[in-house]
């Protein structure tokens, strides 16, 4: 099947300030099957960036190579001006936690409260005092408190995350990512399992914080009304290359849709 | 539309599968042979359990504060044991664990104590004790230990493997170092099964606790076997009835709070 799209347009205007991430040449091979196959990209400081692409595109793993989760196999990942595929142990562990990573499932501790989840966003620089709310000092735990306010939660503070819903799960998420206090914000399809209402409203949360703290994200998406209404710029991955990298605003919405079929 | 025969109920077996059931039926048969079973000699050994059952009966009461005294020592036995050996297994199960152990080797040593402790029976650590440290409950105690560490450190490496990944890589990826992942993530999530395995392990030891006396390992054992050995068989049915009714007590208590746990 044909890769040309109607959208693809040069890239936006090169935006200033430095670039958070630099990609070049990035390949991921799971077995015989090759998922990133040379992916060049560039995300300049502040920027919104939304990653879209059909089901097994490579998107995940590409946010994931992105801090190590994933072991790229060639190709260099710059993030935050370091080299973090030649990262080790500690220093790692120091890149990951400047960058908040919002998964798809949330990913929190289901038997422990909001508060505990949020808390433990800090646990690179505060050890073992971030295990659990009740081991943080009281500066530790208002400051998750803070957290939790942006995202509208802290009356549900001390309540479980297994009792949370699924909008809710995804807000405590996103203020554990706050409290590592990031220069920037990786989501992969942050909003992918709620309804439509509550995708949106957590979209909209995610990148207004991220703007009012100039927090560069990039995320991924398979809603391109999201794509359109909260990115700068819309890169698009198939068969694990970018084909597609235009401005968020000379997005059309109909030819954005036919990227998936 | 045509009638189909219905398909014959059994499968004819082939003939390994043939082969090999007779094989299971020979070696079930020299078994009973091997260890002498007889009906003949159980029949005629019922006037004597009969006799002896008589004897039991009613069970003796003047030695009441002996036996509680000796039920008490043998569930503060089951009960220290078990709480040295709950703690003693985390470490282990987190070397044994895939996802948390440091390396390969450490895994591997790990998974071998766990198998060592597990397959030697409790006696057997009891005799190995009751040597090193001397006759008493110390040395049970310390058997009872050991014996949990098999059983526990092997169900706490399961209970952490099991877990879901996904809080594990939330926290990975926010920079959190090996220890981070499992005092935040794993253990908090594993906890209920690790409690719950516990209040087995402490069931065990009550029951497991009652035969180290026969060794000279402390506990309640001690009294019966004195008891049995003098053919005292009252004082013997009076320490019979001390067990059941620990062994009972702990094992409901045990099922109560796992109940609150899990439930």
């Amino acid at each position: 099947m044909s890769a040309t799209l109607t959208v693809a347009a040069p890239a936006a205007a090169p935006p200033p300030g430095p670039d958070d991430i630099r990609i070049e040449g990035l390949v991921k091979r799971f077995g015989a099957t090759e998922v990133l196959r040379g992916v060049r990209l560039s995300v300049p400081r502040g920027e919104l960036c939304a990653l879209i692409g059909a089901n097994g595109a490579g998107k995940s793993t590409l946010l994931r190579c992105l801090l190590r989760l994933v072991e790229p196999d060639a190709g260099s990942v710059e993030i935050l001006g370091q080299d973090a595929r030649r990262l080790r142990g500690r220093a790692l562990r120091r890149l990951r936690a400047r960058v908040g990573f919002v998964f798809q499932r949330h990913n929190l501790v289901p038997r422990l409260s909001a508060l505990s989840n949020v808390v433990h966003g800090a646990i690179a620089r505060e050890g073992a005092r971030a295990w659990h709310q009740a081991l943080s000092p009281p500066a530790l735990r208002a400051e998750a408190m803070r957290c939790l306010a942006e995202v509208g939660l802290a009356p549900l503070a001390l309540r479980r995350a297994d009792a949370l819903s699924g909008g809710q799960s995804q807000r405590v998420a996103i203020a554990r990512a706050l409290m590592q206090r990031p220069e920037m914000i990786l989501a992969d399809e942050p909003v992918a399992s709620l309804d439509p209402a509550a995708g949106r409203e957590v979209m909209g949360l995610l990148a207004a914080l991220a703007r009012q703290r100039g927090i560069t994200v990039l995320f991924t998406t398979h809603h391109m009304e999201h794509a359109i209404a909260f990115a700068d710029r819309i890169v698009g991955l198939r068969a694990g290359a970018v084909v597609l990298d235009s401005p968020a605003a000379a997005a059309v919405p109909g030819a954005l849709e036919r990227f998936f079929d | 539309m045509t009638d189909r025969p219905a398909p014959p109920r059994l499968e004819r077996p082939s003939p390994l599968a043939f082969a090999l059931l007779v094989g299971a039926a020979a070696l079930v048969l020299s078994s009973f042979q091997g260890v002498g079973f007889s009906l003949a000699e159980l029949w005629a050994g019922l006037p004597q359990m009969a006799r002896i059952l008589g004897e039991m009966l009613p069970p003796a009461h003047d030695r009441w504060d002996r036996v509680l005294a000796s039920l008490i020592e043998t569930f503060h036995m089951a009960l220290a044991g078990t709480l040295l050996g709950v703690l003693l297994s985390v470490p282990l199960a987190v070397l044994a664990c895939r996802a948390l152990t440091p390396s390969w080797p450490l895994r591997a040593a790990a998974r071998s104590l766990i198998a060592l402790f597990r397959t030697v029976p409790d006696l057997v650590w009891a005799l190995l004790f009751v040597v090193a440290v001397g006759l008493g409950p110390f040395a049970g105690t310390l058997a009872l230990m050991v014996d949990t560490m098999g059983y526990a450190a092997r169900f706490f490496a399961e209970a952490m493997e099991e877990q879901d990944k996904g809080p594990q890589e939330a926290l990975a990826a926010a920079g959190a170092p090996r220890s981070g992942l499992l005092m935040a993530a794993v253990l908090p999530a594993a906890l209920p099964s690790m409690v719950a395995t516990s209040l087995f392990c402490l069931e065990k030891a009550t029951r497991g606790g009652v035969v180290l006396g026969l060794v000279g390992a402390g506990g309640i054992g001690m009294e019966l076997k004195v008891a049995m050995d003098l053919f005292n068989y009252a004082e013997a049915a009076a320490s019979i009835l001390a067990i059941l009714l620990l062994v009972v007590a702990v094992e409901q208590a045990a099922a109560a709070l796992r109940r609150r746990i899990i439930g």
